[in-house]
């Protein structure tokens, strides 16, 4: 029954598909959605076939590493299936895996970068293996939506724990590098050089205690967010050697050194031509990953250089004015990119679009987590926009940052930040929540025509 | 009076920040000093003193369970002096976590206890299920009379809350203190208590004010304070009740 069943998934998912691309729309949900529905079963039988499978999760990064991994190891000899765009719930897997199934249910395509949420990814390992794993990061995101941090640890603890994962992860994150304690066939990545903080930035940090004594821990150094170099006072846990060092002078090319053992050092350059430290971060990811499957330097620099912003991260709309959309969630993620924007030196302007449906995360406390302050001292920003459902709350908050109420232009309609930032003849940054990030890239892209 | 500084000891940031107390601690500043004043606040880590004889006003916020039972360990030392400043009229703001933490214990599924402060007459018991979303409330003082005031902001806890004393409001949309008695947070003296964060008070400025004028009162200080513009803060505040169908005609700001 179950077979049946699954076959009946299949080919009604290709009958949307097809009936999709006739109609002239790709990259839709809908037949992953609705495959899913009818068997829950059609995603195992389709990753049982997967030769290679590498599962990319953590809070922030998981697409662009996704994206970055997947140019580094596809190739025509050796094609890669991927998730695009941040489709990482099980019903995306299988959208994602779909279109290389013939109607028997075999895949044609049987090497598989997948981008994995990380609530989605003790179901998934439930019933399937991946080669490996990529945990980017954990840090604060939505609160309601996992309750907190330490529940989005246990789901990725429970998600790593079959036989033979294995595991590559952030030294620099106390929180991703404690899933790597005392456990076998883990790599890590660090940053050997990078310009950083001398003093902690008003951030919270939430993997800033021992797991072992509850200490606070100790920071030599700190990077961004919870990210830096850490020990725990007494002893019990510290930031992990890495395997994978990186170099950057804050410019985008990355400088990766390789010590997966003592007797196979090697030093290669990266450039993916994507600004910010945390960019850094998803390259050495990506790039390390890459190595452990046994791609040489070039053909990740190659990969690299190949290398497009996927929707909404830091994706540039040429026109006048020229705008870039970024994808902000969480606090973390809002300050390093807020950080790009401060070294972007020309004046400009900013519009935030805060929604606060369940994808975006209903509670916009977060917002108030955002170091706002520093960012309206340093970013040369003339004009504030704030749109969306919450678009009020933001407001309220540049207030509180120090933005003069009078100058801080308020919609909660979407449409309006294209009408509010025509006659400005400065970049505009458009900093997006999830479910508005979508309908924006499609309205900036149609505007950019 | 030549020393216009209100001292604000924020308890345990370290443990307790996770509905942004920056945002709370952000807007008593901003109102302060755009009254003149100065908020010095006061970061006070677990184990480390605090002179309540100083201090003006005292934030709790709130922190995850794991953070919680770290700071539930070594309360004890804090207990007596909190106490006499309580009932002495220390303005305290308890939020999410730290208002449990007032308590005398919160109890997990398991029926383990955490010790709590110990405080208040409070009790917290983990229910199936955390109470998530917005919410929105009508705030009564605590003699129990009402002028119609609403709170407003957002609520996320699996904890149930209990006690017999004057509640912060009646719940006109949401789940409040346990999600039954359609009691929301807590006033005694002055503590305030709630569950309501969002951060509470960028929202709520009359009920920033309210804590301020309390923590003046309690400096020895009767000065009003002067009215600010808050027209964007009661634009937000209306949204929210708008989202809930809460009919904006009971505010009176």
């Amino acid at each position: 029954m179950t077979r049946v069943r699954a076959q009946a998934a299949l080919w009604i998912g290709r009958l949307i598909t097809l009936l999709l691309r006739l109609v002239g729309r790709r990259g839709t949900s809908l037949p992953g959605l609705i495959a899913s529905r009818v068997s829950p079963d059609l995603l195992f039988r389709l990753l049982s076939q997967l030769e290679l499978c590498v599962v990319v999760t953590g809070t922030n990064g998981k697409t662009t590493t996704s994206a970055l991994l997947y140019g580094m190891l596809s190739d025509d000899e050796y094609p890669w299936l991927t998730n695009r765009g941040g489709a990482n719930l099980l019903q995306g897997l299988l959208g994602a895996l779909l279109p290389y199934a013939d109607r028997r249910g075999r895949l044609l395509v049987r090497r598989a970068v997948l981008e994995v949420d990380e609530a989605t990814l003790p179901l998934v390992t439930n019933r399937y293996h991946p080669t490996l794993i990529v945990v980017t990061n954990v840090v604060r995101d939505q609160l309601d939506r996992y309750g907190e941090v330490d529940g989005a640890l246990a789901m990725l603890r429970s998600g790593l724990q079959y036989p033979g994962a294995i595991l590559l992860t952030n030294a620099d994150d106390p929180l991703a590098a404690s899933l790597g304690w005392e456990r076998e066939l883990t790599y890590y990545y660090g940053m050997d050089e990078c310009p950083a903080d001398e003093e902690p930035r008003n951030e919270v940090r939430d993997g800033a205690f021992c797991l072992i004594c509850g200490r606070e821990l100790q920071y030599e150094r700190y990077i961004y967010g919870q990210l830096g170099y850490y020990s725990c006072f007494s002893g019990h846990f510290g930031r992990p050697a890495p395997h994978f060092g990186g170099k950057t002078d804050g410019s985008s090319e990355l400088i990766i050194r390789e010590r997966v053992s003592d007797h196979r050092q090697e030093e290669f350059m990266v450039d993916a031509g994507a600004p910010g430290l945390y960019n850094d971060y998803n390259v050495l990811a990506a790039a390390a990953t890459a190595r452990l499957l046994g791609r040489s330097p070039r053909q990740i620099q190659v990969g690299a250089e190949h290398y497009e912003a996927p929707p909404g991260r830091m994706q540039m709309f040429p026109g006048s004015p020229e705008r870039i959309l970024a994808l902000i969630k969480n606090p973390t993620g809002a300050n390093s990119v807020l950080r790009t924007l401060e070294s972007d030196e020309r004046d400009k302007a900013v519009c935030f679009a805060i929604n606060d449906a369940d994808a975006d995360g209903r509670d916009v406390s977060w917002l108030w987590d955002i170091d706002l302050e520093r960012f309206v001292l340093a970013a040369r920003c003339q004009h504030y926009i704030c749109a969306g459902t919450r678009a009020l709350d933001m407001a309220v908050r540049l207030a509180y940052a120090g933005v003069d109420r009078q100058r801080i232009q308020i919609s909660e309609e979407l449409p309006e930040v294209l009408t509010m930032t025509s006659e400005l003849d400065v970049p505009v940054y458009v900093l997006s929540t999830y479910t508005a990030l979508y309908p924006l890239g499609e309205q900036l892209q149609e505007a950019a025509r | 009076m030549t020393d216009r500084t209100v001292t604000l000891a924020h308890l345990f940031p370290e443990l307790l920040n996770l509905y942004a107390d920056q945002g709370n601690i952000s807007v008593l500043r901003h109102r302060m000093h755009a009254r003149g004043w100065t908020l010095s606040v006061t970061p006070v880590k677990l184990g480390s003193r605090v002179d309540f004889g100083s201090v003006d006003m005292v934030l709790l916020g709130g922190g995850s369970d794991r953070e919680q039972q770290l700071v539930g360990r070594e309360l004890a030392i804090y207990r007596e002096d909190f106490a006499t400043a309580i009932e002495a009229g220390l303005p305290v703001l308890a939020v999410c976590g730290g208002y449990q933490l007032l308590g005398e214990y919160y109890e997990l599924q398991s029926g383990e206890r955490i010790p709590g402060l110990g405080l208040l007459a409070v009790t917290t018991r983990a229910g199936k299920g955390r109470l998530i979303g917005n919410i929105a409330i009508e705030w009564v003082s605590q003699n129990g009379e009402s002028d119609g005031k609403t709170i407003v902001g957002f609520e996320n806890h699996a904890g149930r809350t209990f006690h017999d004393y004057a509640p912060l409001g009646r719940v006109l949309k949401g789940h409040g203190n346990n999600g039954r008695d359609h009691h929301e947070g807590l006033q005694y003296k002055g503590v305030v208590g709630t569950y309501i964060h969002g951060p509470l008070l960028p929202k709520n400025p009359h009920l920033a004010d309210h804590l301020l004028a309390k923590a003046l009162a309690f400096k020895g200080c009767h000065e009003p304070l002067d009215a600010l513009d808050d027209a964007l803060e009661w634009r937000a505040h209306r949204s929210v009740l708008g989202m809930l169908g809460v009919k904006s005609g009971e505010i009176r700001a």
